[in-house]
């Protein structure tokens, strides 16, 4: 600084406030480094630099310049100040420079590194823009770097209209701002980073296809990208997850079974466990028809290991699901038709299968009649019925419509519109008032070309099939080829076997054939029946010696191996051991059948039942009351219908007004007679659900009983009651009779309630073979001239055993698979112990009649013990 | 085919011939909103929903009379827009096969969770008819 400097500052009032002081330079310092860390960029860090300096150091224009992006030349950066108007002109000359290292200000303080100071930039040579300089009148000027570490980001610049000498305190300050413009600006380069690297995830985080789910250890959403809201519905980030998931209908694999809370694997990863491939079917009103999404989800831990949260990504597999589904339906189709499932019912399950491929598509499958000229009804489930109905029995020929010419012409036949189309013309109401536009068909045809049906596609709007149609339609017509051919070969099958069967029926014999080659075997239903095998279960060799008793096993395959060497009869008499232990004696003949070349091809027997002899050999040595209540919990067993209908009915009573007493509350409009309502049906549904365990209890009761005065009418009452569930689910009809004179009797109610379940679970099993609407079981009472009352139950079932009724009553005898045959035994010995009796006979019109006569009670008896 | 009126999406259609239960239920369903019109017999609801559009109902499986299964089979001839969640009292596979194949959009079995039931009728009204 000059001597002349000196005085012009001393003798000058602006100079003195532009030359600022020790302190004001501090301050300028300070307040500088504040504002530029509040700066949101390097253009604003800069912006406050050059206007601060500017006002606190009478310099009257600020510029910055920074480097291109190759690093080449200084552009004119768009942060700048200036204090006079009339400098705008400068500026603008300013901004159409670019300057490589060396040159003006800017260039020189870039190659240098070093503030550059100018007197007078109107006499510097090295001074591009000193013309405009002197046409406002600048003359002094200071350019200082910016500069990391040792590279220069930025050069500052700035003017005043007189010429200056340098001043290396002012350099000093400035540079010292730059410094800090440094420091601040590495900091926000680094947040930009940050920032940048954040775009990036969000980025990735919105346009991935799969759902990204993050949530904390509260179960609060801290990331719920754009796919997750497409696949679980929006505004999720207001709730938790906890109550979110409440609010969408999230369900397991069978799509209607909602999801257990508990093991969602985002719930699941919070807890800290590892998910991985969980499907779920989620449907809300968003996705209405509802998508399968595969979740894997993980904890979130903390660098110590802490749990903070969990995260969850989701695929929508909803695609491959559709094909998985389609796949599988093919497969059970194909399965359907191994099992010998009715024809009908594969045909539709196989339309319904392929319908649900497209939208808006309706399938049917005709068949060709034993005299192939005429159409019959095969599946049309989707189709109007009257449609159905006028289509079957029409015959072919060149012009029926697309099925009746497909099956005449034995080709495909596409009809785009029904309504024009020749093949129609006399059809085309019929098509018109179903909505029916489009129809093609295709012939199906057995491995020998004969023409088994046809397999037709139906649209409401005129087109033609489409590529993925005609796919459908080639697995349409293959599968219900499958399915028609193997129907006819079981017909064939069947009325040869009906054949034989009705002979051994007759005969009252089992009858059999084995099959040594195939490993299987053929049984009337009679030997299907004795042998405990169910009417259609496939039959081998290995069927049968599974139910030969383990201690004959050896003797009756010798047996066997015997006959096919010696090509002899045989017989032999063993046991039978059918499903859940029951035993029976039988004899077994037989005898096999030969090739010319000696191979057996197959053994035919027939078995005989030798049980009812046996039976009465068996003694049985139970007391009465502990096989009693054995009986008891099996029928509760038996019960369990009823039980668990009867328990559950009020427990959701009282969890559903629990749940609209909870929502009125937060809907924060509770209206005090509607709670009050609310708390007084959770009371009387609480007291409905412990009459239920009351009277599970008492059935279950071990023990003696007390024998009261009781009235039948009502104890029947109260039975059926108990078991309303099981009539209602074998949709049978109980229809009471009731003697209002009957006398009173003196027994155990527990156990005359148990003969009673005995007799009604009976007469429930004796209905169930018939058709729904005739299942009807008569429970009548009726006084013997007021002596004793007589209780009646009677089934409309097929009877008791023709050979012998009394059989029913015999230890171990059951009709029913489950059973233990013990029932009625224990029912009879109680009715005997009350001085009772317990008989049964075929009822005038068909059906069983189980009666119970207990002596009416003699009044004012004292009560005893049983 | 007849044109078909559309139904409100507002009004649920309930069958369940237990009166606590179907009481507790209309109540569940007032409180998110929704209007209830309650049957306790299968028949009076088939009568109901010949004459006016349903489109949604939840029915109990084990009724007198008539059962739900059989009232979604009558429904998918009589209104096959409507959409149905079945409700039952005890754990039935074969009858959930059944429903299934009738194409049930949900099935519970009682006692169930109050807010997934109300999110399956929320799903359920905002399905398209087909």
């Amino acid at each position: 600084m000059s001597e002349r400097d000196r005085i012009d500052k001393k003798s000058d009032e602006h100079r003195k406030s532009i030359e600022p002081s020790r302190e004001e330079q501090l301050s300028l310092l300070q307040t500088i480094t504040m504002e530029v860390a509040a700066a949101k960029d390097l253009s604003s860090a800069l912006e406050v630099v050059l206007r601060r300096v500017c006002e606190t150091t009478g310099w009257v224009l600020g510029q910055a310049w920074v480097p291109n992006q190759d690093g080449t030349v200084l552009d004119c950066g768009p942060a700048w100040f200036c204090a006079e108007a009339d400098l705008k002109e400068f500026r603008a000359a300013s901004e159409g420079s670019h300057f490589v290292p060396g040159t003006g200000i800017p260039g020189c303080v870039w190659k240098s590194k070093q503030p550059v100071w100018i007197q007078d930039v109107t006499l510097e040579g090295n001074f591009p823009r000193n013309k405009v300089a002197a046409e406002v009148g600048l003359k002094g000027a200071v350019g200082i770097p910016i500069l990391t570490g040792d590279e220069v980001i930025a050069v500052i610049e700035f003017f005043v209209h007189e010429s200056r000498a340098e001043d290396e305190r002012l350099v000093k300050v400035i540079t010292a701002v730059a410094a800090q413009l440094d420091l601040v600006m590495v900091r926000k380069r680094a947040e930009e980073e940050l920032a940048r690297s954040n775009e990036i995830l969000q980025s990735i985080l919105s346009n991935m296809g799969d759902a990204v789910i993050v949530a904390d250890k509260e179960g609060k959403f801290l990331v719920f990208n754009p796919a997750a809201e497409r696949m679980f519905g929006g505004d999720a980030t207001q709730t938790s997850s906890s109550e979110w998931l409440h609010h969408y209908g999230l369900y397991l694999p069978d799509r209607v079974t909602p999801f257990p809370d508990d093991q969602l694997p985002l719930t699941r990863s919070i807890r800290g466990e590892e998910v991985n491939n969980v499907e779920i079917f989620v449907r809300h009103d968003k996705a209405p028809n509802g998508l399968w999404t595969r979740v894997n989800g993980r904890p979130l831990r903390g660098s110590n290991g802490e749990l903070l949260g969990g995260v969850i990504v989701c695929r929508d597999i909803t695609q491959i699901k559709e094909e998985e589904f389609f796949r599988a339906g093919q497969s059970h189709l194909l399965e359907m038709i191994a099992a010998s499932a009715p024809l009908a019912d594969v045909l539709t399950s196989l339309v319904l299968l392929l319908e649900g491929q497209a939208d808006g598509l309706r399938c049917s499958v005709l068949l060709l009649s034993d005299d192939g000229k005429h159409v019959r009804h095969g599946a049309a489930p989707n189709l109007p019925e009257a449609y159905v109905k006028a289509v079957d029995g029409l015959p072919i020929g060149p012009r029926v419509g697309s099925c009746g010419t497909a099956m005449y012409l034995r080709k495909p036949v596409v009809v785009t519109d029904v309504l024009t189309d020749p093949l129609w013309s006399d059809y085309r109401a019929l098509a018109e008032s179903c909505g029916l536009r489009a129809c093609w068909s295709t012939p199906i045809l057995s491995p020998q070309g004969e023409v088994l049906g046809s397999f037709a596609m139906y649209h409401q709007e005129t087109r033609g099939p489409h590529p993925e149609e005609m796919r459908l339609t080639e697995i349409g017509t293959h599968i219900a080829g499958i399915a028609i051919e193997r129907q006819r070969a079981l017909e064939a099958l069947r009325e040869s076997e009906a054949r034989i069967s009705l002979a051994a029926e007759s005969a009252d014999l089992a009858f059999w054939v084995l099959y040594p080659e195939q490993n299987s075997a053929w049984m009337s239903e009679k030997g299907r029946a004795m042998y405990g095998f169910t009417p259609h279960e496939p039959l081998t060799r290995g069927s049968f010696v599974s139910r030969i008793h383990p201690d004959e096993r050896a003797a009756v395959q010798a047996a066997f191996e015997q006959a096919r060497a010696s090509q002899q009869t045989f017989e032999i008499e063993h046991r039978i051991v059918l499903p859940y232990g029951k035993t029976r004696w039988v004899i077994t003949r037989g005898r096999c059948l030969w090739d010319e070349d000696g191979n057996v091809l197959e053994i035919i027997c027939v078995t005989i039942d030798l049980s009812a002899q046996k039976q009465s050999d068996l003694e049985l040595q139970v007391q009465r009351e502990e096989l009693a209540h054995l009986s008891r919990i099996a029928l509760i067993g038996e019960m369990t219908a009823s039980l668990g209908h009867e328990l559950n009915q009020p427990l959701t009573a009282i969890a559903n007004n629990a749940a609209a007493a909870r929502r009125f509350f937060d809907r924060g409009q509770i209206d005090p007679a509607i709670l009050k309502q609310l708390l007084a049906d959770i009371a009387a549904a609480s007291h409905r659900a412990g009459e239920v365990i009351n009277g599970i209890r008492g059935m279950a009761r071990k023990g003696k009983s007390t024998r009261s005065s009781l009235n039948l009418n009502a104890l029947i009452a109260d039975t059926l009651r108990l078991v309303r569930s099981d009539i209602l689910i074998r949709e049978t009809v109980v229809v009471t009779d009731f003697d209002s004179g009957l006398p009173d009797v003196e027994a155990a109610p527990v156990q005359i309630q148990q003969v009673l379940l005995n007799l009604i679970m009976n007469a429930l099993d004796a209905v169930q073979a018939l058709p729904p609407a005739e299942r009807r079981i008569i429970i009548s009472t009726r006084s013997l001239k007021g002596k004793s009352a007589e209780v009646s139950v009677r089934d409309f079932g097929t009877g008791l055993p023709a050979d012998r009724a009394e059989k029913v009553f015999d230890h171990f005898f059951s009709t029913k698979a489950e059973g233990m045959g013990m029932g009625l035994t224990i029912a009879r010995s109680i009715v005997e112990a009350h001085a009772g009796r317990l008989g049964a006979e075929d009822a005038e019109g068909g059906g069983a009649r189980f009666f119970f006569h207990l002596p009416a009670a003699q009044r004012l008896s004292i009560s005893k013990a049983a | 085919m007849t044109p078909i009126e559309k139904p409100d999406a507002k009004i649920v259609c309930l069958v369940d011939d237990d009166p606590a239960v179907r009481k507790s239920i209309e109540q569940l369903l007032v409180s998110d909103g929704f209007s209830v019109r309650s049957f306790d017999k299968a028949k009076s609801f088939l009568t109901h929903a010949q004459a006016h559009p349903v489109a949604l109902v939840v029915l109990d499986i084990w009724m007198e009379e008539m059962s739900g299964l059989e009232v979604q089979v009558n429904l998918s001839a009589l209104s096959p827009g409507t959409r149905v969640i079945i409700i039952t009292g005890r754990q039935d596979p074969r009858a959930k096969l059944t429903a299934l194949h009738l194409g049930v959009i949900a099935f519970f079995t009682k006692p169930f969770d109050g807010d997934q039931f109300l999110s399956a009728v929320r799903g359920a009204l905002a399905m398209q008819v087909k």
